[in-house]
């Protein structure tokens, strides 16, 4: 019977999970060296969902199924100035739009609340319930 | 035994069932609402005519019969997979209108019931008071 409030906590944190993502997209947007220096640009992440509960796949809910990086090409932005500037002075750039992070971040912002709406409305009715006994 | 009538005769029954289907509906509607971003998800229901066709069979077998001679608690509900929705690119058919009307819709079901139920709780109750006293 509360294995409802369950269902919609999987949904808040597969959002959650995924607006994390959204938020280090945008934060490396201009990042063009890897964590040990290396120089290889930003690659866009994406987060997969899959059915079911994330400790048990066949009760209801949703889990990340994995979190892949973006295959598209990087921004070509010609820079001759800079360091990381090629020979013919373009620099390879994250492929990072911030339009299409912005409005995936709205989507799933409205994902959260409509499952926190689902858990209030869930709520609401196993406490009716819960009151036959009282 | 009296009490046995007053348990198993009348709405009681009835309302139990009704509550058991709310529940489990409330449940697939919980997850269709949590997988409203997953690829390939299949929106997921329960038939309502269905559950309410069985329903009134039972109560007119049961209203034909004695108080009790009938069992409700074979009455089973049948996941369907509704259709109407537009499907998505990623293979997905969730309507999230849909879902928030059904949620609303299930939760004052649901709530009416408890009340009906409380209603005849306190019915048996006052009776039960009448011949203890």
């Amino acid at each position: 019977m509360f294995d409802i409030l369950d269902t919609g906590a999987s949904g808040l944190a597969a959002q959650r999970t995924r607006l994390d993502t959204i938020a280090a997209n945008i934060a490396n947007i201009n990042t063009t060296h890897g964590p040990n220096g290396e120089k290889s640009p930003f690659r866009r992440r994406m987060v997969m969902f899959a059915a079911g509960h994330p400790n048990n796949a066949s009760k209801p809910g949703v889990h990340v199924q994995k979190i892949m990086q973006d295959p598209s090409p990087f921004i070509r932005k010609f820079d001759p100035g800079n360091p990381d500037a090629g020979t013919d002075g373009y620099v390879n750039m994250p492929n990072i739009d911030m339009s299409i992070e912005y409005v995936n971040a709205l989507e799933a912002s409205r994902a959260y609340e409509a499952n926190v709406t689902m858990m209030e409305t869930t709520k609401a009715m196993l406490n009716s319930t819960l009151r036959l006994i009282a | 035994m009296l009490i046995d009538k007053m348990i198993n005769g009348g709405a009681s029954p009835v309302l139990e069932q009704v509550l058991k289907f709310t529940e489990a509906r409330q449940s697939m509607i919980a997850d269709n609402i949590a997988n409203k971003d997953t690829p390939g998800y299949r929106a997921k229901d329960l038939s309502v005519e269905k559950f309410q066709t069985m329903l009134r069979n039972h109560v007119e077998q049961a209203n034909n019969g004695s108080p009790g001679s009938v069992n409700f608690d074979d009455i089973k509900s049948e996941l369907e997979h509704p259709n109407n929705g537009i499907l998505f690119h990623d293979g997905n058919n969730v309507s999230m209108e849909q879902l928030m009307s059904d949620n609303a819709k299930n939760v004052l079901l649901h709530n009416m019931i408890v009340e009906l139920l409380k209603k005849q709780y306190q019915t048996m109750e006052m009776s039960l008071k009448d011949h203890a006293g």
